[in-house]
Formats: C-alpha cells, structure tokens, sequence
C-alpha cells in the first residue's frame, strides 16, 4: 500500500479507521466498499481538506459497520454447506485437544491462571453475597427501620444507634402508620448456672416481646406472641437447650442469670439465629420485669435498640421528618432539664441533635456505628474492593490468555494456511479457535471449583465467616457461573480468533512471518495494563500492612506488658478484695486493681456528660472511669500535673482525676488541679461536685480508629475485673497457682484471664484480616500476572533463537544478551509504575483519612512497589533469556 | 397497485441509478444525491439502499472498474432493471393520475 501512496497526492485514509473497517465490515461487500469509501476519501481531501475527511471517513465508516450496515445475500451457488457441521465440530475437538497437549507451557499456564483467577472470583462472590444478603432472611426485611440519633455536643458529633426506653412506645402512640416496634438491649456477658453447672454466656439480650412480630426467627417450641410477655421469661436456641438440658425437655424450666441466679423461666426454643445476622443471641430475654425499660427518656438510659415495622411499599423517609418534629419535643425538654437551656440556646451554642433512620438491611455494611453495634459490622468499601480485584484478576487471567494465543499463533499459521487453501472460511475458522478457547475455559473452571473446593474452609478461617458452596448450586447461580465461563473464553478467544483467521493463506504457506509489529504492540499495552493492576495492588498492600502495624506499635500511654486481666471476679461478691490482697502476696505480683473499667476491647462503657462549675451548661461528654486506689499505678499512666488517689485523704471520695483532653475539652489548660466540675445530676436535679486531683497523660482506651475521647476517673467500688501487674518468666506456673487460689473461693464461674496485649491485638482483627485478605489476592494477582509473562518471554526468546545464534556468532556476550531481551519487559513494567503510582497514592489517601492516627503514604513505598515489579519482571524474564543466551549457537542455526 | 412498496428515498435511489446510466455505483450515488438534491447521507444508507433495491428485483449489479484512486479494488455497478424501470414508471403514472385529481382552488392556494 505504502508504494501506491507515492501516486496518491491526497494520501490515504487513517490506518486505523481502515482496519476497524476491514474488520467488521462483512466479507461479501468489503471490497466494493473498501473502494468506494476511499475514492470518497480522496474526493472529501480535496474538496474540505484532510481533518474534514477524516471525520467523514470516520463516520461514514461507521456506517457501514454491524449493525448498521445490511449483509448482501449469498447467491446460493457459491455456498452450499452451512458453517456449522457436525463432522467439523468433531474436529475441532480433536484438533483443540491435540494443540493442548502439545503446547504443555502455555496450555498450563492458560489453565492455571484462568483458574486461578475463576477461583478468586468464586470466592470473592462467596464472600460478597454473604455480605449482601445480611438481615434479608427476615421476612419484613424490607420494612423494617431502626432509630438512631445525631448529637453535637460542645462541637463533638457522637451518633448512637441507641436511644432512651421511652421512643418506642412514643413513636407508636403517635404514628398509626408504624405497625410494630420492638427494643433490643445488649448488657453483655453473665453467668448462667442451671443446678451445679455454670456458664459464661457472652450472647444475652433482652427484649420486648414483639421481637419476634420484626425478626424472623423461626420456633421450635413455645408461641412467639406470648413467649416474652412475663417478666424474667427467656427464649433459648436449640443449641443451648441442648448444653444446659441434654435430651430434657426445657421448657419451663428456669436457668439462673449472675451471682444472685435471678431465676428466668424457659418459654420458648428457637432455632440458631442466622450467621448473617447483625445481631447474634443465644439467650433472649424479657425486658418486662426490667425498671430501666419502664423509664421515661430519649436521652436519659440510651441503651435501647428500637426497630420499627412500616407498612409495605412504605418509603421510610417519610416518616422522618415527622419523627424529627416529636423528637425536637421529647429532646427538647429533656435538654431543658439536664442543662437549663432552651432546645434553640442548645442549638445556638452549635450544638445539634436530629433523629434518622436506618434500614435494616443498610446495618451491616453502611452503618457508621462501628463498635456498638451488637455484632461487628462490615463495611461497604471492602465490598467494592473485593469486587474490583476480583474483576481485575479476572481481566488479567483473560489478558495472559490472549497474549498467549496471539504470541504463538506462528505455529499455527500454517494450519490456518491449509485450512483457509482447503476452501475454510473465516468464520469457520473463527468458530474453531473460539471453541478451544471456550473449551480451556471450561476445563479452568473445573479446576478452578476443586480450587475453591479445597481452599474454602481456609478461607473461612481467615475472614471468620461461614461460607458454604451451596450457593452455588442454586440454578441461577449456577447457570450464570457456567455462562460467565463461556462468556470469558469467548472473550479472551475472541481476539486470537480473528488475528489467527485473518492470516492470508498464500503468505503463511509460503513460510513468510506474519506482521509481527500490531501484535505486538497489542501484546506490550496488555503487559502494561496486567502490571499497572500489579503494581497498585502492591503499593495498597503495603501501604495497608504499614498502617496496622502503626496502630498496633502506637505508645497507648499506659503499660500494656505483663499485665494479666483475670476476668469476672465480681463472681466471688464479698470475696473480690480478699483474692486481690491474696494475689498481692506472691512476690511475682507487683500490684493489683479491682475495676470494671479495662482499657481497649470489650468492657463495660459508662459515657457521660460532666460540666464545669462555672459553665453548668456546657456539658462534656466523657468516658467514666470507676477505679480504686492502684488503677493508674498498676496500669503504668503517668502522671502530668497532681497526684493519684490516696488512701491518706479522705476526702478523695469526692476527687477525680481528668485525663489531658478532658483537660482541654473543660477548657481548664492553665492550673487544671483544684477546678471543681459537676459530675452527675441527679433525677431531682441535685448536682454532685467533685475537685480535680490529677491529670494523667493521654492514653488510648478505644481503638485507634478513634480520637482519644476525655477521660474522667472517680474512686469508686467497681467490681469486675481483676488486674494484676506481675513481674515474671514464668508465667505458666503463676498462672496454675492463681487458678488454684481462685478455685479455693468456689465461685460459680471458671478462672479466665487475659493479657491486656493480646486484647489490644483483638480489636484490629478486622482490619487484620482484611489485610491478609488484601494480601493474599494481590499475591495471587502478581502470580497470575507473572505467569503471563513467563509465557510471553518464553515465546519471545523462542522467536529469536536465530538473531541469538548470528548475534553470538558475532561475539556478543551472554549478558548482552540478557539485556537484549529483558529491556523491552522492563520498560513496559516502568510505564505501569508511571501510570499506576498517582492513582495508588490518590486511593490510599482516601483509605487512611479514616484513621484518627495514621501514617503518611511515603515515596518509597512506590520506590519499593516499582523496584519489586522490577524484580519480578527480571526473574521471570531472566530465566528464559539466560536460557536462550546460553544456548549454543551451532544448535540454533543448524537448522537453516 | 404496485407490487412492491418502494420507500421515498429508495425511489430516489433508483432514479439516480437510472440517471447515472451504467455509471451507478456507491460513490457516483452518493455524490449525485448530494448535486441534484442536497441531500447528504451517510454511505452507509446509500450502500444499504442500494443492497435492499437488489434484492428486491429493481436493480441488478456486476464488479469491475477497478481504478488506481480506489487502491485496485473494483467497484460494483448498479443498473436499473425492467422491473425497476416499470415501477419508477408506475410511479410516476400515479403521481401524474393524482395530481389531475387536485381541485383547482387547492393549486392556487398553494401558491401554484
């Protein structure tokens, strides 16, 4: 073409627009038009000059492309056979089977990565429609909304998704349109004993008995509507009927709750509730005998899950306004109460406070409530995350396989030369490659299932979830699995299909090389794309993994080494203080502290508000502390200004020491000690006072995702928890021994303990594990990924064998040699760095604005991410090139 | 009646073909769509226009021609059929028919 350009002195169209055309144009009328369109391109050049000629070429190809363009019949004489025969399908069989097993390198790691990558997808669906499909086993699932409050306290958003006892009854006293409503309150662990036998139940809620009306919660014994109406009845699930009961039949029978055994009576046996649940019970019991239930408030005892039930096909924002108007009323004049201001002053200051909904089925994923909820929730992003990976590897699995099958179409070309000489036509030969491609897929999907087949439960263990296959067997799950695999072997065969079968017979056969030049530039943009995904997995991975380790490596201002929390000591009643002073006595126990109050994990929460004496009407919400005499020293905070608690005042009773940021948040910075501020209203509106002692150094009793909160510490009897400071190596020996004088008290309950590091390891368990799932797929990614490279440099040096052989005939050295082939790879893996290190930076920052405290993504994590792409890029590559370099030249060009 | 129904603009197509006289193929089409009606269309429609006149009976068609502007590749030209002659007549002798049939005050109303 490029000889007859010289005659032409208006050029020719646009390269591109003239394949697009000759691709998809149908092959009856391609050369008519073909002509026509450059004859028009020519005229147009002259008449309106080259930019006009190429719009009109452009759209006037577009014209003639599918759909828009009508095929011309075939006259009948020309075809007498329809492209689909059996005897050739057969064929194809036999032939794709035969292409497998000769080409072992590619066909493997075809299938390997296609099935990896099938099985990553798999998985990841697992995950994500668990994810989705929390709280919808509820037959109202739609319908149901729970009631949550936004506060602005002194600038201070605290949003809670509890609120006081009375909003239900309210809101159903006043909206007619509400059909149902229901409270849930969480009080935590106790112990349950039935006769002799005790144990530490960690799921308990309480409940009004219109609970099962909302939640679907199937029963096995007992009547839903009534079995919650008495006081101290309780539902238990199957499970526990059975650990408590045996074989006995339970109902009626009562089980005794904590160290009074407040006896509750057994009206009901449900099935396990789902695992997909945001809440999770294995005791629920009535909250009508419950004083707290009976009170009046929306702020006062906020601790009341409340669930309402709307009516079908019910848009839930419309009920909010009008809640909003009730609640401007009832929080009105509870604001008038506790702080002697006006709803309007309380605003006035910038404070705030609003009522919204949240749907059901919102909870799990988008509930910006993170730890109180009643089970821990998931999070959204991770969902779009997981998705995209799993989009990307899949994409990339697709992207080795066309590369694959494009870089060795040369050992192929002949076939296609004698199959288009032996009257093939193009789509016929387009069908076959489709068919082998569609059949690899196939068998990937078959080792992908044993995959996932072996890897789910695993998997299970590192995301804690209960996933089973048997999603899968659903008929539409299961169709549209096979139909994604046919569609993806359609798709990463479709390219290969119409490069191999456009191959001109009369070329190949003579033994000429295809164009090499468009394939491979194809080839190198893929290998940029595959590295770009890699290389941004690479950087988030890093960038994740650094920022656990920053939280879990962060100063907590306190000492969380060797101390030892022995669990649930209140059991013992009068006998607490004796144990401690027993304790005491080991010469490995440096100090002990009875409180309930634990920093960091599960432990009760007592928040707030405290005020200043001057400013009574500027509260401070605070977390409060009850704590003896040698909390802070047995726990290691430092003092700032002031002193601890002691024994040698009495008037102590009424002292508290502040932490820094309460400090602040009182406003108090220049001479703290001595201030005085409210502690506590009582219902009659009695203020307590109480003087500040000490001021301790900041420390992190909530989850580094969180702003260390102010902090107010009372002297106070706090039964709970035991800590003990201890100095010791040999822990396992003071541990029997403190056993042995816990089981000499005879407490109901069993000796727990645990070291206030590892709780503090708890609390970033999900992101722990969202890190190693991180991890794991990027591994995954770079595996696939380099699997594909493997291929394409084992075909590259293949492929130049020859020039190798003249190049070391000539002399070139071995490590010229490597250079040679490795360049080209590098550079590509060097414009994926370029391309993927500004979007990798954007996203990570978006991630780590959640964190309270958190690093800074630094250069040399991109420096780190580009150099081992770099390196991987070099291993792989190398090994092939050193191979081809070492080979004796006399082997390569004997054959000539 | 005619027998097939022939659309307004494959009418026009088919006069074009008529009028190019063994000259007819997509580009002389095209250009002489856009001379004598001012009328231009992408080649798509016209390329179509013409496949659907051939299927039907009204057009038929052979390749040859080739020239070096169009890079050595042949054109196919269109000639009008006897059955595409005696519809573009049916046509016209309808239209003639009708047109005897406007009352007189309609044509000068319209300005005629």
């Amino acid at each position: 073409m490029s000889a007859s350009n010289a005659n032409q002195p208006h050029g020719l169209p646009p390269r591109w627009l003239h394949k697009l055309l000759v691709w998809f144009h149908p092959e009856e009328t391609i050369e008519e038009v073909e002509g026509d369109l450059n004859e028009l391109y020519v005229y147009w050049y002259k008449r309106s000059g080259k930019r006009q000629a190429t719009m009109r070429y452009l759209l006037n190809v577009v014209s003639v492309l599918p759909p828009f363009v009508k095929r011309r019949q075939r006259k009948q004489e020309y075809r007498t056979t329809s492209n689909i025969q059996p005897v050739m399908i057969r064929n194809y069989f036999t032939i794709a089977f035969r292409n497998l097993k000769r080409q072992k390198v590619s066909t493997s790691i075809n299938i390997v990565g296609l099935a990896i990558g099938l099985a990553t997808c798999l998985l990841i669906f697992l995950y994500i429609e668990n994810e989705l499909s929390y709280d919808r086993y509820n037959a109202k699932a739609d319908r149901i909304v729970r009631v949550a409050i936004n506060l602005r306290l002194n600038g201070e958003d605290v949003d809670e998704p509890t609120l006081g006892p009375s909003v239900a009854q309210d809101l159903i006293n006043e909206y007619p349109e509400i059909q149902e409503v229901t409270r849930i309150r969480n009080q935590g662990s106790r112990f349950v004993s039935y006769g002799t036998t005790a144990f530490k139940e960690d799921y308990i809620l309480y409940s009004d008995s219109t609970f099962f009306q909302v939640f679907s919660i199937p029963f096995l014994k007992g009547n839903p509507k009534t079995a919650l109406k008495e006081p101290n009845t309780l539902v238990i699930t199957e499970e526990i009927a059975r650990k408590y009961f045996g074989k006995a039949d339970p109902m009626g029978k009562s089980l005794g709750f904590g160290s009074s055994k407040t006896p509750y009576r057994i009206t009901g046996v449900v099935s396990k509730v789902p695992e997909n649940s945001h809440f999770r019970f294995d005791m629920l019991a009535s909250l009508a005998g419950s004083e707290e239930a009976k009170k009046i408030g929306w702020l006062n005892s906020m601790n009341f899950y409340t669930y309402l039930v709307l009516p079908e096909k019910y848009d839930y924002r419309q009920l909010e306004p009008k809640i909003s108007r009730l609640a401007e009323k009832y929080i009105g004049s509870e604001i008038q109460k506790y702080l002697g201001i006006s709803a309007k002053q309380f605003r006035d200051k910038g404070d705030d406070f609003g009522i919204f909904l949240q749907p059901l089925t919102d909870i799990h994923l988008n509930s910006p409530f993170q730890g109180r909820e009643l089970s821990p929730p998931g999070d959204i992003r991770y969902v779009y995350i997981l998705t995209s990976i799993a989009v990307f590897m899949l994409l990339i699995a697709c992207v080795n396989f066309m590369n694959l099958s494009t870089a060795t179409a040369a050992r192929r070309a002949r076939e296609v030369g004698v199959r288009k000489a032996l009257g093939s036509a193009k789509g016929q030969l387009q069908q076959q490659f489709l068919i082998e491609s569609i059949l690899m897929s196939v068998i990937a999907l078959i080792v992908g299932l044993l995959i996932v087949g072996l890897t789910l439960s695993p998997f299970n263990q590192l995301t804690g979830k209960m996933l089973s296959l048997d999603v899968l067997i659903s008929p539409l799950v299961a169709t549209s699995l096979v139909a994604c695999t046919l569609l993806v072997g359609a798709l990463a065969g479709s390219y290969p299909a119409f490069y191999l079968s456009s191959f001109k017979p009369v070329l190949v056969l003579k033994g000429q090389k295809t164009t090499r030049r468009d394939g491979l530039n194809l080839r190198s943009g893929l290998v940029v794309f595959q590295f770009f995904i890699t290389i941004t997995l690479i950087i988030a991975t890093v960038t994740a993994d650094r920022q656990l380790r920053y939280m879990q490596a962060q100063k907590v201002g306190f000492d969380r080494e060797q101390v030892l929390v022995i669990h649930d000591t209140y059991m013992l009643q009068k006998n607490e203080s004796v144990f401690r002073e027993k304790l005491l006595q080991y010469p490995q126990v440096i100090s002990g502290s009875i409180s309930g109050d634990v920093p960091v994990g599960a432990s009760s929460v007592d928040n707030g508000a405290v005020m200043t004496k001057e400013n009574p009407d500027k509260g401070v919400v605070s977390r409060r502390y009850r704590v003896d005499y040698e909390y802070i020293s047995t726990l290691g905070m430092r003092m700032v200004q002031g002193r601890n608690f002691s024994k040698s005042f009495s008037s102590d009773s009424s002292a508290v020491v502040l932490n820094e940021t309460a400090v602040k948040a009182l406003g108090w910075q220049k001479n703290p000690i001595g201030q005085e501020l409210i502690g506590s209203i009582e219902g009659d509106g009695t203020k307590k006072y109480y003087r500040v002692i000490g001021v301790v150094s900041d420390f992190h009793f909530q989850s580094l995702r969180e702003k260390i909160a102010p902090l107010v510490m009372f002297l106070g009897n706090n039964s709970g928890n035991i800590l003990v400071k201890t100095r010791t190596n040999d822990l396992p020996k003071l541990l029997t021994s403190l056993k042995q004088q816990w089981n000499s008290f005879a407490s109901a309950a069993p000796f727990t303990y645990s070291f206030l590091d590892d709780r503090f390891e708890q609390v970033y368990l999900s992101e722990q594990k969202i890190g190693q799932v991180l991890m794991l797929f990027s591994g995954l990614t770079i595996f696939i990924a380099c699997l594909g490279l493997f291929g394409l440099a084992t075909y590259t040096a293949e492929q130049r064998t020859k020039e190798i052989g003249v190049r070391k005939v000539l002399g070139a050295s071995v490590s010229s040699i490597i250079a040679l082939l490795s360049a080209h790879f590098l550079k590509l893996v060097l414009i994926a760095l370029a391309l993927a290190s500004p979007i990798a930076w954007y996203a990570m920052n978006q991630w780590l604005k959640d964190f309270a405290y958190r690093i800074e993504v630094e250069w040399w994590i991109f420096a780190l991410a580009g150099l081992s792409a770099l390196g991987i890029t070099l291993l792989t590559v190398s090994f092939q090139a050193i191979k081809a370099a070492l080979l004796n030249p006399v082997k390569s060009l004997r054959s000539e | 009646m005619r027998r097939t129904y022939l659309g307004e603009f494959e009418e026009v197509v088919l006069l074009m073909v008529a009028i190019l006289d063994g000259e007819a193929y997509g580009v002389t089409v095209s250009q002489a769509l856009e001379e004598h009606t001012g009328r231009v269309v992408t080649f798509g429609t016209v390329h179509n226009t013409l496949i659907r006149l051939e299927e039907k009976g009204f057009v038929g068609s052979e390749l040859g021609g080739a020239t070096n502007e169009r890079g050595g590749r042949r054109k196919r030209l269109f000639h009008v059929t006897a059955l595409g002659n005696r519809a573009l007549q049916e046509i016209q002798q309808l239209r003639k028919q009708l047109w005897q049939l406007m009352p007189p005050t309609k044509l000068r109303l319209s300005g005629l």
